[in-house]
């Protein structure tokens, strides 16, 4: 009985798909020999990529003399709570001096990465870290640095300073770092 | 992946012209991919349904003669049928099977195999197939065998040749785009340049997007698989973060061009920018379902990141998650009745499914921190990333939790697996 609905199913689905017109029993029933069937098998090759040109962004890197100028001002990483990015009062202190030495140095752009730590969702934290970035730029603003000469970029969990398990490491993930660039 | 006629391209630029034609010089010269006859349908009859709740196992024997080396094919096809769980494997010596599957290897010049499928119930041939193959290539040909087997036993097609596109971390800590096979073997490296995150493929499975951070800044990038050229799809001032894409060819993201992050949709050229959200905070991770109407995203405007769904034209905003705190990369199922997502659940990350009204939640792993769910395209499967043994990887189970199994190799770092449509070959 089983078997029979099974057939009836399967005629009514051949109906569907080849022909509008209900077949015979005769015409569902698989001729002797079937039909070869013949598909050719081939493997994709990975090649080469052509990328894509990257446009300039308008900023020059160092030139030596100046890395050596720079490294004597190196700044230290400001740091957020978790899933935070209101600037904490730690972090002022820092800000200051980065203010002055934007004030001091009208040939230096800076740029602001902002990071987070290993946990959650890589997009969530790439938003997370933007969030980071931005509101440590708009707290230079607000010390009176033109926003032009800052520029701000994410790397969410992407570059972690330190891999461990534990929430000294996390702490120190959960970052602002600043990069000195040169101004065109 | 192969080309399939003109579908999008030539209303593009010269460019995108001149680029369609040299793909398609390359994929004549590399002879890329097969040449496909339908299985006909005639004589189909469906031995399992596999939409049938508690479905039996079907009994099958595969026999393979031919020189040694075709039994490699023969235990790729058997582990393909197994992982369903819908087969159960009868050795040759051993009554019962309903279905034997003969394998006929020829190994002189290229690979040519024959396959038999054979009712043992009502003692008829059911299909017969020949496979050809310029080279030794076991891999692809024993997955086309096991979905033509699939396909005889459920009337569906099977998901063996599909692929899942996942990032390894190198040593450096630099994140590479892969592809691999549905089972984790015959990995290719794709994209390496800048840091790369989030990827998604096309519906037409014919290119892969994902964004990139060069020079400071994220955008979309799109590769064409046919002749593997990367072209930009999006770019602004802020973060450019490609989601899902839909049916007709369209590509959710996210982008903080104006400010705060926010969901857009742009079609395949890049244009018809159209904004769908308007919110303090962060809107992030947008997927169509199936059908192309809703979109799911991630929104912390209540506070927290949860999981919502709004129509694809940003209209009728519910929140969908409300157990947890910490809710995000949403999958849309197949039939588009369910959700599978992150979510945070006692200091750990798991796996959940919920159907989009928000009832009937499910969590489906519990070991380890498990991320990033993506659906095989016919449901059956999911694929995600989880540190459970130590070492995060690439996991597959049946969408109901069952089978957890890690498919990368263990001195791999990978994670975020998407896994492909159907691909065409």
């Amino acid at each position: 009985m089983k078997k029979l609905f099974v057939v009836f199913l399967l005629v009514f689905a051949v109906s569907c798909t080849k022909t509008y017109t209900r077949p015979s029993e005769e015409e569902v029933k698989p001729a002797e020999e079937i039909k070869e069937e013949v598909m050719k098998v081939e493997e994709e090759a990975a090649e080469d990529i052509a990328y894509s040109r990257d446009e300039d962004i308008g900023e020059r890197d160092l030139s030596p003399a100046e890395v050596e100028e720079m490294a004597k001002t190196v700044f230290s990483d400001i740091h957020f709570d978790y899933d935070k990015y209101n600037i904490r009062p730690d972090a002022r202190p820092m800000l200051d001096q980065v203010a002055s030495f934007m004030g001091e140095n009208g040939d230096y752009n800076v740029v602001i990465e902002g990071h987070c730590d290993e946990r959650g969702t890589n997009e969530y934290n790439l938003a997370l870290g933007e969030r980071r970035a931005k509101s440590t730029k708009n707290y230079l603003i607000s010390l009176g640095i033109s926003s032009s000469r800052i520029s701000t970029v994410t790397f969410g969990e992407e570059k972690p300073l330190c891999i461990d398990t534990s929430e000294t490491c996390w702490q120190s993930n959960r970052r602002a770092h600043f990069v000195v660039t040169g101004r065109r | 992946m192969k080309k399939q006629g003109s579908e999008g391209r030539g209303q593009g630029s010269g460019v995108r012209q001149y680029i369609a034609t040299s793909a398609y010089s390359i994929a004549c010269v590399l002879g890329m991919l097969l040449s496909f006859s339908l299985i006909t349908t005639a004589d189909a009859r469906i031995y399992i349904d596999i939409s049938s709740p508690g479905a039996r196992q079907l009994p099958v024997t595969i026999i393979t003669t031919g020189p040694t080396k075709s039994k490699e094919i023969e235990w790729i096809v058997k582990s393909d049928l197994e992982a369903t769980g819908i087969f159960e494997m009868v050795d040759p010596d051993v009554p019962g099977a309903e279905i034997i599957a003969v394998l006929d290897v020829d190994m002189s010049g290229g690979l040519k195999v024959v396959l038999s499928i054979k009712d043992m119930i009502e003692n008829r041939e059911v299909l017969k197939k020949r496979f050809d193959a310029s080279k030794i290539i076991i891999r692809p040909m024993a997955h086309s065998i096991a979905n033509d087997i699939y396909k005889v036993v459920t009337g569906r097609d099977g998901v063996f040749r599909t692929k899942i596109s996942y990032l390894k971390e190198l040593a450096s800590g630099k994140k590479e785009l892969r592809y691999m096979d549905w089972d984790g073997y015959n990995s290719k490296r794709i994209i390496s340049r800048g840091l790369t995150t989030s990827h998604n493929w096309s519906q037409d499975g014919n290119y892969l997007f994902y964004s990139s951070e060069r020079k400071r800044q994220w955008k979309i990038y799109y590769l064409d698989l046919d002749n593997f050229r990367e072209s930009l799809l999006f770019s602004s001032n802020g973060l450019n973060i490609v989601g899902g894409t839909s049916p007709d060819g369209l590509i959710a993201f996210s982008s903080s061009k104006d400010g705060s992050s926010e969901i857009y949709t742009v079609n395949k050229y890049g244009k018809n920018l159209k904004k769908l959200t308007r919110a303090f905070g962060i809107d992030v991770s947008p997927v169509y379902s199936p059908d192309g109407k809703t979109i799911a995203f991630v929104s912390d405007r209540g506070g927290t990141p949860q999981i919502y769904i709004m129509t694809s034209q940003g209209k009728n905003l519910r929140r969908v998650t409300y157990e947890g705190s910490y809710n995000t990369s949403p999958a849309w199922s197949y039939d588009g009745e369910s959700i599978a997502y992150t979510g945070r659940s006692d200091g750990k990350f798991q796996i959940f499914v919920v159907q989009s009204d928000g009832t009937d939640l499910r969590q489906l792993t519990v070991s380890g921190n498990n991320e990033s769910p993506s659906f095989s395209p016919d449901g059956i499967f999911l694929v995600f990333d989880s540190d459970r043994d130590g070492k995060r990887g690439i996991y597959r189970m049946r969408s109901n939790g069952e089978a957890q199994i890690k498919i990368t190799d263990n001195i791999v770092k990978a994670m975020t697996p998407e896994w492909s449509p159907y691909l065409k070959k």
